[in-house]
């Protein structure tokens, strides 16, 4: 049985559509991660799946329930972190954490192994009031608060966002470690390298996912090759690798240029040879170029550039 | 057990919504702080404002009693007897050219009708435009007049005894009865400064009730914690009604601290029934958090539910109530639209129980209409409500 | 020299702070000891560094790290409470000096950038005007400005109407639209999308050959490696402060993200 269901979405605010029709599938003790920037849709598929907003059309089926007519049934058991800290303030952590626990009729101790890992980095500041956390901590009382009574399935909306990376890198350990523990995690975030933390991972752009699948699998249907350059001066560099009419696409990746060429007949070794004397031509030397394996957000520029062009 | 649960989850609301009234201890001290100024600032001005009130007699009989009566009045430190004058005319005149501020007219040949026929008139006349004195005035010469009864009965009985010497049970203690009657002039509605006083109640529990029971069930949807309560088995409208009751306990807090200032401090003669001003007035508070409940469930920011409650609620109540204007000398258009406004209901009410000291069955439409609002305001707002964003 | 700027040096002159070399010739900021204390608790503890003129300074730190804190003094928005900095010529010890600094600042964060219910000209107009501008600079060079960001026909349509990214773009060219020496930009890319994230970059690279010194803060790692420089704050401390080459080299990392979560892992202080 699936956690998830969701078939052909749609929502719509006045005339613009946040959703066009957003299918997929979460299993039992998966992670599903919803990846893309603000404003593709992804708070809009959470809030329907926690039977906060209607769908305009479409179904969507929680641990079997439907959405709009089950919802009672689905209130009760899954958990759910909204995109902003959505945590009272003025009460101190510990109030946060018990108060939500008498909200669904349990209690701190009757689950406390449940959020154990997680609430024990809170403990010595169980009494200080929520507002005065940092971006961190706030982020992990809040997945304590929706875990506390044990759900079955956890939406978490944008949990990282703002978040330092120190902090993220563990937050999403805790996710894997509550995976262990058979729970399904539905999760989005703007942030593409978390995209390989994912069991599987959906791509999503202006209201449709442009690719679901594990990134693995993603990441293996990129099939142009890649190429990273990098030289002295980069910023130039970028300029003039642009203006190589047999250049697709071409973005800043850290510390070198990500570089894809118009497919062709050339081999990759004729890439390179070709890219190099084009760029001295240009006055550049010293330039460095490699075929790199492409990651998640090279596959995500990717088809968002296809989409764009189509 | 699930009933017991419900009950325990309910309470965890209620001692939330307690932790965030008493956490924001500045907005706490303003509704406190608030009600006890106003009452005390006019207590003050009302002290002051009651002492040598210039007092013009029209005295036709002048008889023993009238003139014994007069200097009584004189001599009370509150009165000074300022102008005699030669008939009912001369009060207007007297009144205009400020010489004087109550008038005391006595009717012809005032002793004997007091003592004979137990039926002397005087009228107090008051100068209705200067509201502060009103009501207090007529009250000490109410006080002076029948203190001044007693006296002449007792006088009129040893006058009996010396002169019949066989006073049988058949000739009792004549009743003497001096009927004091009160107009207000320029004024009709009795307008008193005491009104204050239940205006003052009205505007502070509405503003308590309605604006903060709004604000702080739209701050929930603003800081997004709304989207986490509707996300679990809770029942949305148990989420409600947990906000009113800590505002309903301020309220009724706030409603026994006026009414104890009004009483001990300023000496606002509760002359109806304590039991009925004190239950009106929780039916109000109930009104008046209905409506914030209502202002909650249409609106989706703090600002919004602010000026809603101010605007929309606070001036009406303060123009509309007859709180400060009377509603009598408004055009027809105002004074229906009055009708809608439900402190005026709830002002009119408390006057005629605090004030003019009548029972409940004098203020009894006014109430029900109230009653009528509440389930009106109720029902729309369970209507309303939604369990979805 | 105006009158002003004389008083200003005597005032220095007097105070032992005369223009005594501490900024070098080819800095931008420069601080010594630099300190935030609030109450007992050391916010930004002693922290000495410099920015070059022209230099992209990526300043890292972990949520509550004192970043934003040192970002708020060194934009003039917060006194500090010891120590000495200075940025762009102005000493923060003197009020009239942060006065004067304003003006030759930008600033642009996530949240508070453009007003979102005025149109596009009108958040142009209104900053150029808030840094005092004359009219017949504004209007010039908001068409060249709109022109360049390809807006020219969008310049009537309110901002919330535009897109993230278009905003982000916006944001930016308005808070260097005064030619300030400095641009400071507290996480300006979050929540865009990798192409547009990108597209920004690319204009803080042109704003920087332009000669504005860019003073960034980022979640986002890869954008660590666009810097020139970056600093990596740990309990109100500076633990390191190279390029990114070198620090990678130093701490046998692989990017960027592994130097940060070294570094930033040993924070001891908890919020």
């Amino acid at each position: 049985m699936y956690s998830v269901e969701a078939d052909n979405l749609i929502k719509r605010y006045g005339s613009s559509e946040a959703l066009r029709g957003v299918s997929f599938r979460v299993s039992e003790g998966e992670i599903f991660g919803i990846i893309g920037p603000d404003g593709a849709g992804k708070t809009s598929i959470f809030r329907i799946l926690t039977t906060l907003i209607l769908p305009d059309g479409g179904s969507a089926r929680v641990l079997g329930l439907d959405v709009v007519q089950d919802y009672h049934g689905i209130r009760r058991r899954v958990g759910y972190m909204p995109g902003r800290f959505s945590l009272y303030q003025d009460l101190s952590v510990e109030e946060n954490l018990r108060f939500f626990a008498t909200l669904f009729g349990t209690t701190i101790e009757e689950n406390y192994d449940l959020v154990k890992d997680i609430y024990s980095y809170l403990e010595p500041f169980r009494k200080r009031k929520a507002g005065a956390l940092s971006g961190g901590m706030k982020q992990k009382l809040a997945l304590s608060c929706a875990l506390i009574h044990k759900p079955d399935v956890l939406f978490l909306d944008e949990p990282t966002t703002g978040v330092d990376p120190v902090s993220r890198k563990e937050f999403w350990t805790m996710l894997r470690r509550l995976r262990e523990q058979g729970l399904s995690i539905v999760v989005s975030t703007p942030y593409m390298d978390e995209a390989t933390l994912c069991d599987r991972i959906a791509l999503i752009r202006k209201g449709i996912f442009l690719d679901t699948d594990t990134p693995a699998d993603i990441i293996s249907k990129f099939t142009l090759p890649l190429l990273a350059v990098s030289g002295p001066h980069m910023p130039s560099l970028l300029r003039d690798i642009r203006l190589i009419p047999q250049v697709f696409s071409c973005f800043a990746f850290g510390d070198t240029h990500h570089v894809v060429m118009r497919p062709g007949e050339l081999s990759l070794e004729a890439q390179i040879n070709f890219l190099n004397t084009a760029l001295h031509a240009k006055g550049h030397s010293g330039l460095s170029i490699k075929p790199i394996r492409p990651n998640v957000e090279d596959c995500y520029m990717y088809l968002d550039t296809l989409e764009e062009h189509s | 057990m699930g009933r017991m649960k419900d009950f325990k989850r309910f309470m965890s609301f209620v001692g939330k919504e307690f932790n965030h009234i008493l956490r924001d201890t500045r907005t706490l001290m303003v509704l406190i702080v608030m009600p006890v100024v106003m009452i005390v600032l006019f207590g003050f001005a009302l002290s002051t404002e009651i002492k040598d009130v210039k007092v013009a007699v029209y005295d036709p009989s002048r008889d023993a009693a009238t003139s014994r009566l007069i200097s009584q009045i004189d001599a009370s430190e509150y009165f000074t007897v300022t102008a005699f004058i030669d008939s009912e005319e001369g009060v207007l005149e007297a009144f205009r050219s400020n010489s004087a501020d109550i008038a005391l007219v006595f009717e012809d040949n005032f002793y004997h009708r007091a003592v004979h026929d137990s039926d002397g008139r005087l009228q107090v006349i008051v100068d209705g435009s200067n509201t502060n004195i009103g009501s207090m005035a007529v009250f000490y010469v109410s006080s002076i007049v029948s203190s001044f009864q007693k006296e002449l009965a007792q006088e009129a009985a040893l006058n009996q005894a010396a002169a019949g010497g066989s006073s049988s049970s058949a000739e009792a203690v004549p009743s003497v009865q001096i009927h004091t009657s009160t107009r207000m002039m320029y004024n009709p509605q009795m307008k008193s400064a005491f009104n204050f006083v239940p205006g003052v109640m009205g505007m502070i529990l509405m503003l308590v009730c309605a604006m903060m029971t709004s604000v702080s069930i739209v701050r929930e949807k603003e800081r997004g914690t709304m989207e986490v309560l509707l996300v679990s088995p809770v029942k949305p409208f148990s989420v409600i009604l947990a906000k009113a009751i800590p505002y309903f306990v301020v309220s009724a807090f706030i409603l026994l601290t006026v009414l104890c200032l009004s009483v001990f401090l300023i000496k606002v003669p509760i002359s109806g029934s304590l039991m009925w001003v004190v239950l009106v007035s929780l039916l109000f508070i109930l009104v008046s958090l209905s409506i914030g409940i209502l202002i909650s469930t249409l609106v989706a920011k703090q600002e919004v539910a602010i000026l809603i409650s101010g605007m929309v609620l606070m001036l009406p109540t303060m123009l509309l109530s007859g709180m400060l204007f009377p509603i009598e000398s408004m055009p027809k258009v105002l004074q229906w639209i009055s009708w809608c406004v439900p402190a005026k209901w709830y002002i009119d009410s408390i006057k005629v129980m605090m004030i003019q000291g009548l029972g409940i069955r004098y203020c009894l439409d006014a109430v029900l209409i109230l009653c009528g609002f509440l389930t009106v305001i109720t029902g729309l707002s369970v209507f309303k409500f939604k369990d979805r964003l | 020299m105006s009158r002003g700027e004389n008083t200003r040096k005597r005032i220095r002159e007097l105070l032992g702070y005369a223009d005594d070399g501490f900024l070098r010739e080819d800095e931008v900021i420069r601080t010594e000891g630099l300190t935030k204390c609030f109450g007992d608790f050391t916010a930004v503890d002693h922290i000495s560094f410099s920015v070059n003129k022209g230099e992209i300074f990526g300043f890292l730190g972990a949520n509550g790290a004192g970043k934003t804190t040192a970002m708020k003094m060194l934009c003039g928005l917060s006194k500090p409470t010891g120590g000495r900095a200075v940025v762009a010529g102005y000493d923060l010890h003197f009020n009239s000096d942060v006065k004067r600094l304003k003006k030759v600042i930008g600033y642009m964060s996530q949240k508070f950038s453009l007003y979102e219910n005025l149109r596009v000209w009108e958040n142009i107009r209104l900053f150029g005007g808030i840094y005092g501008m004359k009219d017949r600079d504004i209007a010039e060079k908001t068409d060249e400005l709109l022109q360049r960001l390809d807006l020219t026909e969008q310049r009537n349509r309110m901002v919330r109407d535009l897109p993230l990214g278009w905003k982000q773009k916006l944001a930016f060219s308005v808070a260097i639209f005064h030619e300030p020496r400095i641009v400071f930009l507290d996480e300006p890319t979050g929540g865009v999308d990798p192409a547009t994230r990108r597209g920004f970059w690319e204009m803080i690279y042109d704003a920087a050959e332009r000669g504005i010194t860019v003073f960034v803060t980022t979640h986002y790692m890869d954008e660590a490696e666009y810097c020139n420089r970056v600093s990596i704050m740990v309990d109100g401390r500076i633990e390191a402060l190279d390029s990114p080459a070198a620090l990678k080299q130093r701490y046998g990392a692989s990017g960027m993200d592994e130097v940060f979560r070294m570094l930033a892992g040993r924070a001891k202080r908890e919020e």
